[in-house]
Order: C-alpha cells, then sequence, then structure tokens
C-alpha cells in the first residue's frame, strides 16, 4: 500500500467553516464555464459525425431484411393479435398495460390495416393472409434505432470520452437479443425506448441542478415523469426504472435537506412539491389515461369478457354472457357450476363408504360430488325455506334476492342438500356435503344465497351473478376443488363444505334454467349497454392483471431462470422453417453479455476496495474521476441490478427476453468502466454551474477541480478490441438473428456456443 | 448485581408453576407431537427417517425419551391417540419442553440487563416473556420451537455480553461470550433453518462493530486482522462445526433402513443397515439379463407388466416400480443383431469356452426384451403418454408378438455421461441416457403417478430436449448364464461417504421445504402475524380444546412499537439533518439508537424474510421475532422510564402495564392450557373475528356435557 500515487486524505471540505465561505469564487466558476463552452465547440462536430455514424451503422443493423421471415414470429402471435383486438374495436384481456400495443395499434390503423388477422400460430405466413407487417415491423425497428441513439446522447451527457460514447452505442447496436427482439411486432423495443427516454431526461435534469426552477429545469423535471409514466403504461416492468429514478430521487432531496445546504424549509418544500407533481402525478395521469382509451376504443364483447364482473361484461356490446341470464324464480330446476373448477354440482344414489381406507368415518349418506359434463342428475330444484314441501304459487312468483335463504333439492333422487359436521372424505378439516329425505333435519338442509356484487345486481340469475352458497347452521360454505374420490365415488370431484367463507374459490354460478332458452327470451328483449364509472372499470382490470400476472406458472418448454441469464445458458427458439433449414435463435451477444457481468463484477470490486481503503484514511482515487464514478456509475448500477434483481422473486414464469432492459443497462455501464480502466482522467465539471437567482443560496457541492479526459492511444486500442470481437461476434451469430442465411448440420454444431442452446436443425 | 440475582430467582419460581400447570395434560398425541414424537421413536430404533428440519432438536427430544426409557414403539398416528398404557414417558419429554420455556424468561431479564438498560425495564420485558400465551402453548408440547428459542435467546444473551466486554479484547471474557454466541448460532440453526436468521442478525451486528475498528486509526492492522480472524473462527467456523456434527451424529445414530428410505438415492440406501447388499458382476455383455434403475428420481426400476395402457397405442405398460421384482428384468440384446454380417467382437471368453461374448459400450444400438413378457421390447413412439401430454413427451410401451422381430422403433443408443464414447457400460457405475434414435428423445420419468389401471406406478416417458439428471439411468444387477465369474470383477453399491449423504440431504430438505404448498386450514401468512389474525387448533376432545392464539397485548403492542421505533428513527434523522438541537444528551441517544436498532433489526430479520417464502405458513414462525419484539418493548419502555425521575413511580409504571398483559393471559389461558371454559367468557374472548377456536364447542355455564345429537347419530 505505499503507492505515492495514494494520497492522504485531503481536508474535508463539508467541515463547518468551509460552510461559510463558498470554496470557489464566482470569477473561478466563470473561467469554468468559460472552459467548459470551449470544450464543447471543440468536440461538437465529433460529437455530431459519431452520433450520425452510429444511428446510421443502426438503422442498417435494424432493417436488414426486415421483410423476412414473412411469416408470424413467437409472440408476434399474442401482440399482433392485440392489435388486430384495437382495430375491430373487440375487448381482449392482456397481462401488461396498453400503451406499447395502443402504439402498434396505433400504426395498424395509420396505415390502414383492418385487424382482420387472427395470427393465430407462429410460422404462418403473412403474405398469404394480407398482413402488412413489414410496415408494423418498422415502427420497434425504429425505435430501436432511437434507442441506440439515445445511449450515445446519455453517455455524451453523462461526460464520457467521445470513443466511450460510440463504443458503447455500438456495442447495443450489435447485440443479436435486442436486434433479434426489436425488429418483431413486440412491446420490448417501445419500453426500452422510454426506460432510455426517461435516463436521458433525467441526466439533463441533474445537470441543471444550478440553475433550480428554470424554463429548461422544468422541462427536463417533467420529460422525466412522462418518460417514467409512459415506461410503466407498457409492461409492469417499468416499476423498477421508477425505483431507480425514485431513488436517485429520494437521495438528491436528502442532500436537499442537509442544513449545510442553507436551504430554508419553504424552498425545499418547493423542490419536493415540483418532484412529486412531475415524477407521481404525471405518470399516474399518463398511467390512466392509457387505460381510459383503451376501455374507449375496446367497445364490443370479445374473448376478454370472461375475466371480467358482470357488471363490466354489460358495459359491452353483445355480450353472450348477457344473453344467458335468467331471474331465478322459486321451484326452477337450475345447474349450478363451479366458477373456478368449471364442475356441476351432482348427486347420485351412491352412498360414501361408512370407513374411509384412513379409518376416518363418514355419514354413510348420498354423494354429492362436482361432475364435467352435466346429466339428469345435475338439476337442483330451488325451494323456499319452509318446512312445506308441496309447490305454493304464491312462492313460484318470486325471484331470490341477496342473502335469500333456499333450500336444494336433487331431482334425480328427490332428496334435500344437507351438510352437516362431519369430515369430508378427502379433507378432515372440512364438512361432508349429502342428502336427505325430504321432511328430515330441516334446520340443516337451509342455505343462504349470497351474491358477488349485491350492489349491482340484487337479483340471483344464471350466467351473470356469481355466489356463494352458506349453511346456515354450521356456517360453511359450498366449495370443490381439483381432487377426485376414489373409485367408490367413480372418480367425479369431491364437494365439499369451506370453513373459510371469504375465499374466492366458493363461488358458483348457475347456468340453465330447464325448460326455458335464455337467448331466446333475451333476443325478445332490447338489451341496452350499461356503463360503468372509468374509475371502477380500471381497478377491476388492474386487480385481474395482478392477479393474472402472479398466475402465471404454467411451466413453458422455454422458460428460464433469472440466474441463467446474463451467462446464457439456453436462448429462446423464436421461429423455424424445415424446408429452408432456417431459424431465429434469441441469445445475447456473448462478448458484450461476458462484458457486461465483468464490468458489474469490476464495479462493484473497485466501489468496495474505495469505500473501505477511504474508511481507513486512504483515497485511491482522484476527486473528480471519483466523483464521475460513483454518482453516474452508481446510476448505471443501481439501473442494472433494479433491472435484473428482482426477478429473483418472482414467481411467475420467466424467459431471458426479461433481461434486455438490464442488458442496456449493463452496456452503459461497461461504457463507464471501461472509461474508469483505459482513459486518463474525465471531462469534468459537465453540470451547468452558472447559477440562477433561487439556486444562490446552493452550496457547490461537486469538486471543482476542471479536468479533461485525454484517450491515449492505448486506450483507443483496447476500445478497438472491445468494438471487433462485438462485432465479430454479431456477424457469427447473425444467420440466427435474421433467421437466414440457412446452415448445414455442422454449421449449426459449430454456432452451438453453449452445451444448452438447444438450436434446430443440430441434426 | 445481588439485587439482578434475586430478580433472576424469584422470576424463575414464580415461572414454574405458571408454565407448568397441568403439563401433563392431555395425555394424548397433540398437534406436531405426531411428527417429533415419532422421530425420537426412530432415534431409539436406530431406523432411518426423513424430515426437512435439522436434527438437533430432535435428537434431544429423543435423548430424553431415552433417558426416561422409551423404548420407540409408540405409533404416534394422529392427534388425540392416547399416550396412556404405552412406554412414551411424554410427561418428561413435555417437561423438558416447559424448562426451556421457563428459561426464556430470567433470559430476558439478563439480556436487557447486560446491554445496560434498568431493572424495572427488563423485569417488564420478562414479565411479558412469561404471560406470552403462545410462547406458553408452544413450548408445553413436544415441539421443536422451545429448543429453538431458548437458544436464540442465549445467542442474544451471549452477543450482549460479548458487547459488553468488547473494550478488552482477547481477554477470557471476551473469548468465552464470543464462543458462546457462535455456540448459540450453531445450535439455533441445527434446530431449525429459521436459525439463519438470528445468524443475518449477529452478522450484522458483527459487520457494523467491525467496519468501526477499521475506521479507529488507534487500532493497527494486525490488530484489526486478530479481531476479523477471531469472529469469523468463533462466528462462522464454529457454528458450522456444530452443525455438520450433528448431522454427524445424526447419520450415526440412524444406520438401519426405515421410513425415510423412499426418499433418498439407492446410493445412500444401500449405505443402510438391513439392506440385502447386492452383489453383481460388473461387466455387461449382451444376453445378459439386467435390471435398470432410475436416477433422476426415486421411483425405482425401468418395470412393465402384462396390462396394458388404456389409451394412447394401447400396448403394454412400461413404468417405474420402487421394489425388486421378475418384472424389472430385461435382456439386452445388440440392435442390428439380425444383420449377419455384423462380427461379434471377441470381447470375453464364455464359460463355455466356446461362445465369444461381446461388451456393451456407450454409444452403441441395442433393444431391451422385457424378461416375463417376452418377446415384448421397449418401444416408443409418436403418440401422447398417458400423464404428460406436451409435445415434446414421447410414449413409452412394451410392444412385439411372437414371430415378429420388432421395428426399428425398439432400438436404443446407450449413452454414458462423463464417460469417454465407446467406454464399456458397468452395472452400479455407468450412468447412462437411452436415446431412442427414431424419435430424438431419452428414457425418460418424472414424479407423476399413474391412476389406478397403472397400479399408482410411476410414468416412464420419452423426452425430447428434456433437462439431463431425470433421464439418467443406471443397472443395478446382471446376470449372464455363460459369463465367466472368474474373470470379471465383482462390485457392489458403493458405501455414501458422510459428505455425501450430507450433501443429499439438504437437496432433499431444501426442496422438501419449497414443496409444502399445499393449503393447510390453519396457515397463516406473515402480514396476519402482526395483528394476530388467525390461531392453530392444536388438539380439542370433549369441551376442551388447545389453540395456539399469542396474547394479543402482547402482540399488538410489540408491533406496534416496531413502528414507532421506525417513525421516531426516521424523525431524529431529519432533525439531525436539518441541525435541530436534541435535548437528550448525545450519549444517551446514542446509547439507546443502538440498543434498540439491534432488537428492531433483530426482529425485522426474524420476521421480512418470511414474506419471501412461498410455503406454507403458521403462527409459531412468528416467535423468535415475537422474542426479538419484546425485548425491544423492553427497550423502549426502558427510554421511557427516564422521564420518571422517582424510582417507586418506575415501578409502579411497569407493573401496571404488566398487569394489563397478565390480565389477558388469564383470560385466554383455557385455551392454552386446555382447560375447561364456558360458552360466554369464549363469546367474550372472541376480540377479533377471524378467531377460530369455536365456542360452539364449549358448553354454556351449568350445562356440561351437553351431548350433541349430531355425533349421537354418527
Amino acid at each position: 500500500m505505499a503507492d505515492s500515487s495514494l494520497r492522504q486524505r485531503r481536508q474535508p471540505l463539508d467541515t463547518k467553516e468551509n460552510a461559510q465561505q463558498p470554496a470557489f469564487s464566482r470569477n473561478d466558476i466563470k473561467k469554468i464555464t468559460q472552459l467548459q463552452k470551449q470544450h464543447e465547440l471543440n468536440e461538437k462536430n465529433g460529437h455530431t459525425i459519431l452520433f450520425l455514424a452510429i444511428t446510421a451503422l443502426s438503422t442498417f443493423v435494424s432493417f436488414f431484411k426486415i421483410w423476412y421471415p414473412a411469416e408470424v414470429v413467437f409472440d408476434e402471435v399474442h401482440f399482433g393479435k392485440f392489435l388486430g383486438y384495437y382495430l375491430r374495436r373487440t375487448y381482449f384481456f392482456d397481462v401488461h398495460p396498453p400503451l406499447g400495443k395502443l402504439l402498434l395499434a396505433a400504426v395498424g390503423y395509420l396505415i390502414g390495416y383492418d385487424g382482420h388477422y387472427e395470427f393465430n400460430d407462429i410460422g404462418e405466413s403473412y403474405e398469404a393472409n394480407h398482413v402488412p407487417y413489414v410496415a408494423l415491423r418498422t415502427f420497434p425497428a425504429a425505435l430501436n434505432v432511437l434507442s441506440v441513439s439515445l445511449v450515445y446522447s446519455i453517455m455524451k451527457q453523462s461526460g464520457y470520452a467521445k470513443s466511450i460514447c460510440f463504443l458503447t452505442a455500438a456495442l447495443v447496436c450489435f447485440d443479436n437479443a435486442l436486434v433479434a427482439q426489436n425488429r418483431l411486432i413486440m412491446l420490448d423495443s417501445v419500453m426500452i425506448f422510454f426506460i432510455l427516454i426517461t435516463v436521458y431526461s433525467y441526466i439533463r435534469f441533474r445537470k441543471l441542478r444550478y440553475q433550480e426552477f428554470s424554463t429548461s429545469w422544468w422541462l427536463w423535471l417533467f420529460a422525466t415523469g412522462a418518460g417514467l409514466g409512459c415506461t410503466l403504461s407498457i409492461k409492469m416492468v417499468g416499476l423498477f426504472v421508477v425505483t431507480a429514478i425514485g431513488i436517485s430521487v429520494l437521495v438528491d432531496l436528502w442532500a436537499l435537506l442537509d442544513i449545510q445546504r442553507g436551504l430554508t424549509m419553504n424552498h425545499f418544500t418547493r423542490h419536493f412539491y415540483a418532484r412529486a407533481v412531475a415524477l407521481i402525478v404525471v405518470p399516474a395521469m399518463i398511467y390512466l389515461t392509457c387505460f381510459y382509451i383503451h376501455f374507449a376504443i375496446l367497445i364490443e364483447s370479445g374473448p376478454g369478457d370472461s375475466f371480467m364482473s358482470s357488471q363490466f361484461k354489460d358495459t359491452l356490446k353483445n355480450s353472450a354472457t348477457r344473453m344467458k341470464a335468467l331471474d331465478i324464480h322459486y321451484y326452477d330446476n337450475i345447474t349450478l357450476s363451479h366458477r373456478d373448477t368449471d364442475v356441476y354440482l351432482h348427486s347420485h344414489s351412491l352412498v360414501y363408504p361408512l370407513r374411509y381406507e384412513d379409518g376416518r368415518i363418514s355419514s354413510n349418506g348420498k354423494q354429492v360430488v362436482g361432475i364435467e359434463e352435466p346429466d339428469i342428475n345435475s338439476w337442483w330444484q330451488v325451494l323456499p325455506a319452509t318446512e312445506n314441501e308441496k309447490a305454493d304459487d304464491d312462492w313460484a312468483s318470486r325471484t331470490i334476492r341477496h342473502d335469500d335463504v333456499i333450500r336444494l333439492k336433487h331431482i334425480g333422487t328427490d332428496w334435500i342438500l344437507l351438510t352437516h359436521d362431519v369430515a369430508s372424505p378427502i379433507l378432515s378439516t372440512n364438512e361432508e356435503f349429502t342428502t336427505v329425505a325430504p321432511g328430515e333435519r330441516f334446520n340443516e338442509t337451509l342455505f343462504k344465497v349470497v351474491l358477488e356484487d349485491p350492489n349491482n345486481m340484487n337479483t340471483w340469475q344464471t350466467g351473470m351473478t356469481a355466489f356463494k352458497l352458506f349453511h346456515m347452521d354450521t356456517k360453511v360454505a359450498l366449495w370443490t376443488h381439483e381432487q377426485h374420490l376414489p373409485e367408490w365415488g367413480l372418480g367425479l370431484q369431491d364437494v365439499n363444505g369451506n370453513k373459510n367463507l371469504n375465499e374466492r374459490s366458493n363461488f358458483w354460478v348457475a347456468q340453465e334454467i330447464q325448460g326455458k332458452n335464455a337467448t331466446e327470451i333475451n333476443l325478445s328483449v332490447k338489451q341496452t349497454v350499461k356503463t360503468m364509472p372509468f374509475l371502477r372499470k380500471y381497478l377491476e382490470l388492474q386487480g385481474r392483471i395482478f392477479s393474472h400476472n402472479a398466475g402465471l406458472t404454467k411451466p413453458h418448454p422455454y422458460q428460464s431462470a433469472p440466474i441463467s441469464w446474463p451467462v446464457m445458458l439456453r436462448g429462446i427458439s423464436y421461429w423455424s422453417k424445415d424446408e429452408t433449414r432456417e431459424q431465429i435463435y434469441m441469445t445475447g451477444n456473448v462478448v458484450g453479455w461476458y462484458l457486461g457481468l465483468a464490468s458489474v463484477a469490476i464495479y462493484s470490486g473497485v466501489f468496495l476496495a474505495d469505500l473501505i481503503s477511504r474508511h481507513r484514511g486512504i483515497e485511491p482515487i482522484d476527486g473528480p474521476v471519483r466523483q464521475r464514478f460513483v454518482n453516474n456509475g452508481g446510476f448505471f448500477f443501481m439501473l442494472y441490478l433494479l433491472h435484473y434483481l428482482p426477478f429473483f422473486v418472482m414467481g411467475r414464469v420467466l424467459f431471458l427476453h426479461h433481461y434486455l432492459p438490464a442488458a442496456v443497462c449493463s452496456y452503459m455501464l461497461l461504457g463507464a468502466v471501461l472509461q474508469f480502466m483505459f482513459v486518463d482522467g474525465i471531462t469534468s465539471p459537465i453540470s451547468n454551474l452558472q447559477r440562477n437567482a433561487s439556486a444562490k443560496i446552493h452550496r457547490h457541492t461537486s469538486v471543482l477541480d476542471p479536468m479533461t479526459a485525454a484517450p491515449d492511444r492505448t486506450s483507443k486500442i483496447m476500445l478497438a478490441i472491445v468494438l471487433s470481437c462485438q462485432v465479430a461476434m454479431f456477424l457469427f451469430l447473425a444467420p440466427m438473428t435474421y433467421g437466414s442465411p440457412s446452415m448445414t448440420v455442422d454449421q449449426v454444431l459449430q454456432h452451438k456456443i453453449f452445451s444448452g442452446w438447444d438450436l434446430q436443425f443440430a441434426k | 448485581m445481588n439485587g439482578d440475582m434475586l430478580i433472576v430467582l424469584t422470576l424463575a419460581l414464580v415461572s414454574l408453576p405458571i408454565r407448568f400447570y397441568h403439563f401433563q395434560d392431555p395425555p394424548e398425541v397433540v398437534f406436531d407431537e405426531v411428527h417429533f414424537g415419532k422421530f425420537a421413536g426412530e432415534y431409539i430404533n436406530g431406523t432411518f427417517y426423513f424430515d426437512v428440519h435439522p436434527p438437533l432438536a430432535k435428537m434431544l427430544t429423543a435423548l430424553v425419551a431415552q433417558v426416561f426409557s422409551y423404548n420407540g414403539d409408540f405409533d404416534f398416528g394422529t392427534i388425540g391417540n392416547s399416550y396412556l398404557g404405552s412406554s412414551v414417558p411424554y410427561a418428561e419429554m413435555r417437561a423438558v419442553c416447559v424448562l426451556l420455556g421457563v428459561l426464556l424468561v430470567p433470559a430476558s431479564f439478563v439480556t436487557l440487563r447486560t446491554g445496560g438498560h434498568s431493572a424495572p425495564a427488563a423485569l417488564f420485558a420478562a414479565l411479558l416473556v412469561l404471560f406470552e400465551n403462545s410462547l406458553s402453548t408452544n413450548s408445553r408440547f413436544i415441539l421443536l420451537d422451545a429448543y429453538l428459542l431458548l437458544f436464540t435467546a442465549w445467542t442474544l444473551l451471549s452477543w450482549a455480553m460479548f458487547l459488553k466486554h468488547r473494550n478488552t479484547p482477547f481477554t477470557l471474557e471476551w473469548w468465552w461470550w464470543l464462543s458462546a454466541t457462535g455456540f448459540g448460532l450453531g445450535c439455533a440453526v441445527s434446530c431449525k433453518w429459521v436459525g439463519l436468521f438470528t445468524i443475518a442478525t449477529i452478522g450484522c451486528s458483527t459487520l457494523y462493530h467491525v467496519w468501526g475498528l477499521w475506521g479507529d486509526l488507534r487500532v493497527s492492522k494486525i490488530s484489526f486482522f486478530k479481531h476479523f480472524v477471531a469472529r469469523i473462527i468463533c462466528l462462522i467456523g464454529l457454528p458450522i462445526a456444530i452443525y455438520v456434527f450433528c448431522f454427524y451424529v445424526h447419520l450415526e445414530l440412524l444406520s438401519l433402513t426405515g421410513s425415510g428410505d423412499s426418499y433418498i438415492s439407492p446410493h445412500f440406501q444401500h449405505s443402510l443397515v438391513g439392506r440385502d447388499i447386492i452383489e453383481t458382476p460388473s461387466d455387461v455383455v449382451y444376453g445378459s439379463i439386467v435390471s435398470i434403475r432410475h436416477l433422476g428420481t426415486n421411483g425405482g426400476y425401468l418395470h412393465s407388466h402384462a396390462s396394458n395402457y388404456p389409451e394412447g397405442s394401447k400396448q403394454q405398460q412400461v413404468t417405474l416400480y420402487p421394489y425388486e421384482d421378475e418384472n424389472n428384468l430385461w435382456r439386452i440384446l445388440k440392435a442390428n443383431s439380425s444383420n449377419e454380417s455384423e462380427e461379434v467382437q471377441h470381447d470375453i471368453l464364455g464359460s463355455d469356452n466356446k461362445t465369444w461374448l461381446q461388451y456393451v459400450r456407450s454409444g452403441e444400438m441395442i433393444k431391451l426384451e422385457h424378461l416375463i413378457t417376452r418377446p415384448r421390447k421397449l418401444h416408443s413412439h409418436n403418440e401422447k403418454p398417458p400423464l404428460s401430454d406436451e409435445e415434446s413427451y414421447k410414449e413409452v410401451s412394451a410392444y412385439g408378438f411372437p414371430d415378429f422381430d420388432g421395428d426399428a422403433n425398439d432400438f436404443w443408443v446407450v449413452k454414458t455421461i462423463g464417460e469417454a464414447l465407446e467406454s464399456r457400460i458397468q452395472a452400479l457405475q455407468s450412468q447412462f441416457q437411452l436415446i431412442h434414435t427414431l424419435q430424438t428423445c431419452a428414457l425418460y420419468s418424472g414424479n407423476k403417478k399413474l391412476p389406478d389401471w397403472g397400479f399408482g406406478q410411476q410414468e416412464v416417458a420419452c423426452i425430447q430436449n428434456g433437462k439431463i439428471p431425470k433421464t439418467l439411468w443406471m443397472i443395478e444387477q446382471v446376470a449372464h448364464d455363460l459369463l465367466p465369474l472368474e474373470k470379471t470383477r465383482m462390485t457392489s453399491y458403493p458405501r455414501y461417504s458422510f459428505w455425501q449423504k450430507f450433501k443429499e440431504l439438504h437437496g432433499l430438505m431444501w426442496r422438501a421445504n419449497n414443496d409444502l404448498k399445499e393449503s393447510h386450514p390453519y396457515q397463516s401468512r406473515p402480514s396476519e402475524w402482526l395483528m394476530l389474525v388467525h390461531g392453530i387448533s392444536y388438539w380439542e376432545r370433549d369441551g376442551r380444546h388447545i389453540y395456539l392464539l399469542g396474547n394479543p397485548i402482547i402482540y399488538w403492542t410489540v408491533t406496534v412499537t416496531v413502528f414507532i421505533y421506525m417513525i421516531l428513527s426516521f424523525f431524529f434523522k431529519l432533525r439531525q439533518q436539518r441541525g435541530v438541537a436534541e435535548r437528550f444528551q448525545p450519549d444517551l441517544l446514542q446509547f439507546y439508537k443502538r440498543a434498540a436498532g439491534f432488537y428492531a433489526m433483530a426482529w425485522a430479520f426474524h420476521y421480512l424474510p418470511f414474506y419471501l417464502m412461498g410455503r406454507q405458513l403458521f403462527l409459531h414462525h412468528y416467535l423468535p421475532a415475537l422474542y426479538c419484539g419484546i425485548l425491544l418493548v423492553g427497550v423502549s419502555v426502558d427510554l421511557v422510564l427516564q422521564k420518571f425521575k422517582w424510582k417507586l413511580s418506575q415501578w409502579i409504571f411497569v407493573f401496571t402495564l404488566t398487569a394489563i398483559a397478565i390480565c389477558a393471559f388469564f383470560n385466554f389461558a383455557p385455551l392454552s392450557y386446555g382447560l375447561p371454559w364456558n360458552r360466554e367468557s369464549c363469546i367474550r374472548s372472541q376480540w377479533l373475528p377471524y378467531w377460530d377456536f369455536g365456542c360452539e364447542r364449549f358448553s354454556t355455564i351449568g350445562h356440561f356435557a351437553n351431548p350433541n345429537p349430531k355425533h349421537a347419530e354418527l
């Protein structure tokens, strides 16, 4: 540790005495600002040329053979379908918020596509179905080009050397995963674009911190908010960038609060509200607006109906469930189906075995079970809660309302439904359901009909109104679950009484009334479309999105664990064509992703080493360099972690393409680390130091040693090597990225860099 | 300190009758005694069992049982089985748990006193521990939590002692308490993996202090290094050693085969005493009769029998069968044997001295003929298997009939993993895949059981692009009439070393823990623990009910205190940032910040990680966090007591608070102790509507023994 370059701790700037007088005089700042201007002027042309060059390169890379394959590829199945639904104004359900799909649909609308095609299977031909797919793909591809340009601008605004800016953007440009993903009709390209817009705007905003409340300050602050709102409205993953900006803003605010900054509480409150409005209210408004447009467009009943409540379905035109709805009267014979498992309540003359295999004893009564296909034994008659068994005209005219007490008679056996404190056959904690002869044990045959949404619809109807059936005597709900009885129960589904009355799986739906054809009756009556306040519609849909997202746990052959993403153990086969032996196989650029991973490791190592040595009074890194490395590099580092780590705690099915935003962040971090490793010094300061009137009380906290980065020849050679490796790897993997040309078996095997890559046509 | 000794003794003496009251009652199996009682018997019998928890607490239970002459023959069966007339020393086993629960009371007192807090505050915390219903109920039965809690409390106590001596490093006391902490950590984590949370707590605290040492330039680098290494040895090395040692003893004790066999791999099984030792020639030649075992699951042997699939191809079933059976035998044939021109390689001369035998080598194409239903052969084709109905799965059957030589769908390529091509297949050693060439799929089995028509045996299918572990097979036994036994090597299962067993057990425990997913009527989510939303029914009979419910007053106090702590610490931070002068003495503020911060962190570490667990959780998982929370309450009360100038008023304040908790304790005592109760009190005690202890089971005052007509009917 006796390296002479290590300096002992300087006098810290933040001591009380220093706080009184500014560390630098007004003249110094003027001089620095002048230097800055000069520097910018010198650099300007170079930057323009490089920026245009990388944009042109990226355009070529993104649009190369965009018309190929002229077939449905991977998730175009979903997003193409959704786009069509928008154009046909048919209600659908998807776990993502609407903005991304709305933008795709807008493109479709502008080019005059009518949304007729269903995008049923991967590999179906677009040409045969007359889909203007090239135009549709142009939009994501164009955003991919803009993303590359944005990466360049972000690096430039962050004050990195020209060569680093170009290199970083080029690395992003030549990433196979981004190219493969972002030129197809999917959401990722749109989302990455808005993430980068947000990051760019926030960096611009931060650089204006000494001109607080100036016009451009407000502009970039609101741009950040708008970016957040748009990102969030595309996928819930947008929450990660919201968190990242949120943390940065909190750190920033905490520093402003510091008494040594000299801000009055009033002044601070203004800062606080400015950010709250721009970064919370604005995104929320954008998010809600997207849903508003979503509902405004989708007015026809469609495949999304089944996810929504009956009240919601009522707001759609031509709703099929609406057509099935009929009021239920006493003495009607109905079928009841369980909403979650789709089985019908059923009984027959078989009895529960007196003694189960595990030694428990049953009531030996008739079985009540769930059956998938309704039959003659699935009809139940609704009886009023009177001991009189005979039909009574007075009752027969009455409909059944929320909280009414009824009895159910099984038509096939003429016995009455009952439950009692006897353990059910499969779950000993739940109660057994059985039937008894009419007239017996009256009190135990009473059930209360509890409707799901009594405020909206107070009458028990078929089709529409889900209900729970509570047993009056023992307080259990009629319930079933996907477990089948053994042979004595013909393998039918176990039905029992659930003690937890509030479970969502307690809901049943009455399906049919014997002798009445609901559709015919309803067709004869004029149907009206109801309305529903926007906020309630939104809250309902948002709830369904959350629960559905959490429920996406069905395994998929190409799913992967987050741990395997950065090392690319496995890719995803997007598309393949047997005749020509071509395929699209999504993997990242092996060079870039591993370097990205290395940069994460190097960053953490350097950061920790610096932290530990500073704690011991040794400062190994120079002021401005360290400042940039910690603040800007740290921001990229945080962005990367926040776009990657949360996936580890997600229970849903995950895919390699969920890593793409994190991959872009890792490239920016890589740029920062490469500058730290290969370029001497850093261009600093880059923030605008000229203070405006209201910021007079602000103290400069950045270290004001003006400094210019000096990339030497070695650094340029190193950077060139990195870039050429990336390009070489990109070209090597290109046949799998663009889906052409076809490869022979040997070539396929050659391209199998990791044994886990399950490429097609490897034999 | 003499006053403290007196308080400790009094506390212990008061706790004994309160906690031991009716401890033998009921003389029946209560709640998880089903498991842990049974495990104690397994240790005494030496039979291997499998459980998700590490062994220390269970071994200690078994030790108690052993000392009180339990012979291990009781079948715990289900909750409610009677102990009377059996040799189970259930009273003694419970007594030990109760005693550990009693020790928790003085432990909390000493911990707070050691941390420098006042006697009234420490006594207050100790009384909260004593009058906490769930701590009491849970340490009355043969469960693991009493052991776990005591080790956790011991760790916190030792750590407080260690911190007290931190300014005199490397003295005897310093070393003693540092190793005592490590000992506590090791024991806690050897009882339940929840002990890892305690490790995290102590780890963070250690890092905090070590960071301070590193920044202190008076501490030389050498000295810092010594500090660092001492902590690594005591707080990491020692716990690991204890943990591993527990498993070593565990595996030494359970040397016989037993109920756990079906969970473990064949290698592990054959390391247990009581298995028939399999000895088999290691060389496999064509024409041998073999039994083939699946390595990815414990489903057993590749099996076929004379029943057909009811669906799909309707050909003969192929399954996995866990036990040895004639139907597990297959004959290995060379796939292109019909091709006359093919020369038999002269590998080894048969015992008749004229037939040449050929070894089976990796990469060769074979057929497997089922011995009993000959000439049916292992066969696969483009049909969906009965259970795995995804595109990449193909059905596997046994197919063939006399005068038909079979077709190319009977051909399988043997492909060993980790050995070169053309290496010889060795019984009990080579792990290989069987690749079906026409469907390019590998013979596979998952943990799916066929329905009744398949006799509940495990499904076998052929999978395309499957993960390798579940497509691995191994030949267990080989026989060939002509194989010259004197020229081949005999082999048997290699005995698993301790480390192999250790590793396998941990994989199994981890998976079993994550698989505990099915819903349980008394499970609860961590968010519900804070407000004590749900309890657990432990045992019930004839109008008596043991129901795990905390003392709501204490639960709610802990929750409120934690939130107040968070708000206050943010508040103080904010004042500091704005440069507002504090009226507190800085040292005092620092002292309370540190103490409260430590226990709040301990609470958070013992509580928050449960949110990440997908498995079923119960109220008793909250108990370690609750203990830390009570200590936090103690610290907070100590801070409040600073306001009382007069000593007596401090005591009055503390005892008033305690009285409220004690009232609540006695109110719920009938549920904690399983005493008779009446319906009126029960309904009055139904403070939250979610508590499902079921008041209807208790008779109203004056109407004892009201026979329920419903039950009479049954």
